[in-house]
């Protein structure tokens, strides 16, 4: 028979709780794992398989310490996205955007226009874009230190630029129906520079800096999950 | 065929809360011992599993409703049991109210008659 506490402390990870309440959690865990275990072993099944259902009731253990974690520390749901995800993507994209106007102001009225074949261009803020790393690893440093998850740390990293992607998505729609006279190539074209400029590689340059924070909780790693 | 439904995001965690305040409703339970007792009184239609109970029990308990408590089990084990606070003893009518409200609109929609 594995055991079910080392084995329930291992895969639930650490929580931010006080070490007394930690503790209780997974004793209490644990003795729902081995409840499970024996029952199952009671009614036939072998070691090996009764320990293999018991431990795929829980199909994501990062998901229950979440939940655990919100639970245990009456922490609701909107205040958890608040400082999660809120707080930190809003500043990251207030500094993103102060950081584009100054650069505008500073470098006006010429920014960098990339020219692509058949006379295309889209206008690029290069110094701008070599800032977006730093900005990406602020928001989801901010946001794992508050306990936010993978998709939290990116949301965060990236706030300002999926709302304008989302936007842009938005107007491209509009423009399609209002603006029916413009070829839809002209405007599929159009839409094409602009999400290239203002959101896939804006996006892709907050990701890269926000990398490094996309692993671990609040700091630390977690354990490695081993099944005994 | 039976329809199992496991307690999870597709059920509303009001279902869930009733349900444990009324196994509970007839004595303190340590965890696992709810989630079986839930499953065998509704027939296996209701299951709860440790990810679904744990963070669901110290959400009501952190509200009040739910106080626990570590005692020795018959097998020896310290275990942790779960009884209804005072508060939680209120909740348990108003929610099995609406609840019951809900089902017969239902059941009225769906055209489902009581035999």
């Amino acid at each position: 028979m594995p055991d079910w506490h080392e084995l329930a402390r291992r895969r639930l990870g650490p929580l931010a709780l006080d070490s007394d309440r930690q503790e209780e959690i997974i004793v209490e865990l644990a003795n729902h794992m081995e409840d499970h275990y024996s029952d199952l072993v009671r009614q036939g099944k072998s070691e090996v398989e009764a320990v293999q259902v018991a431990l795929s009731t829980v199909a994501d253990w990062d998901e229950l310490r979440h939940e655990i974690q919100l639970a245990a520390t009456e922490e609701g749901i909107m205040k958890y996205r608040i400082k999660a995800l809120w707080l930190p993507g809003v500043c990251t994209s207030a500094l993103s955007m102060l950081l584009l106007r100054l650069l505008q102001i500073r470098s006006a009225p010429a920014p960098n226009v990339v020219w692509l074949p058949y006379g295309v261009g889209f206008v690029v803020y290069w110094r701008w874009l070599l800032f977006l790393p730093l900005i990406g690893a602020l928001g989801a440093y901010w946001s794992r230190r508050a306990g936010g998850r993978v998709v939290e740390r990116v949301l965060a990293a990236s706030l300002h630029i999926v709302g304008l992607s989302y936007l842009m998505v938005l107007s491209f729609c509009l423009a399609v129906i209002i603006d029916f006279r413009v070829s839809l190539s002209v405007q599929l074209v159009a839409f094409g520079m602009y999400i290239l400029g203002w959101g896939l590689a804006p996006f892709l340059l907050l990701l890269l800096g926000a990398l490094p924070f996309l692993r671990g909780d609040a700091g630390e790693s977690r354990p490695a999950a081993s099944l005994q | 065929m039976k329809h199992v439904i496991n307690i999870g995001a597709q059920v509303k965690r009001g279902s869930a809360e009733l349900a444990i305040l009324l196994v509970l409703a007839d004595g303190p339970l340590h965890g696992y011992e709810i989630a079986k007792r839930i499953e065998r009184q509704t027939q296996g239609v209701l299951r709860f599993n440790l990810a679904s109970l744990y963070p669901l029990l110290y959400r009501m308990e952190k509200r009040g409703w739910l106080k626990a408590t570590w005692e020795e089990h018959a097998s020896g084990r310290h275990r942790r049991y779960y009884r209804l606070a005072p508060a939680g003893k209120r909740r348990v009518l108003p929610l099995r109210e609406e609840w019951g409200q809900l089902f017969r609109a239902l059941n009225s929609l769906a055209g489902v008659t009581h035999a």
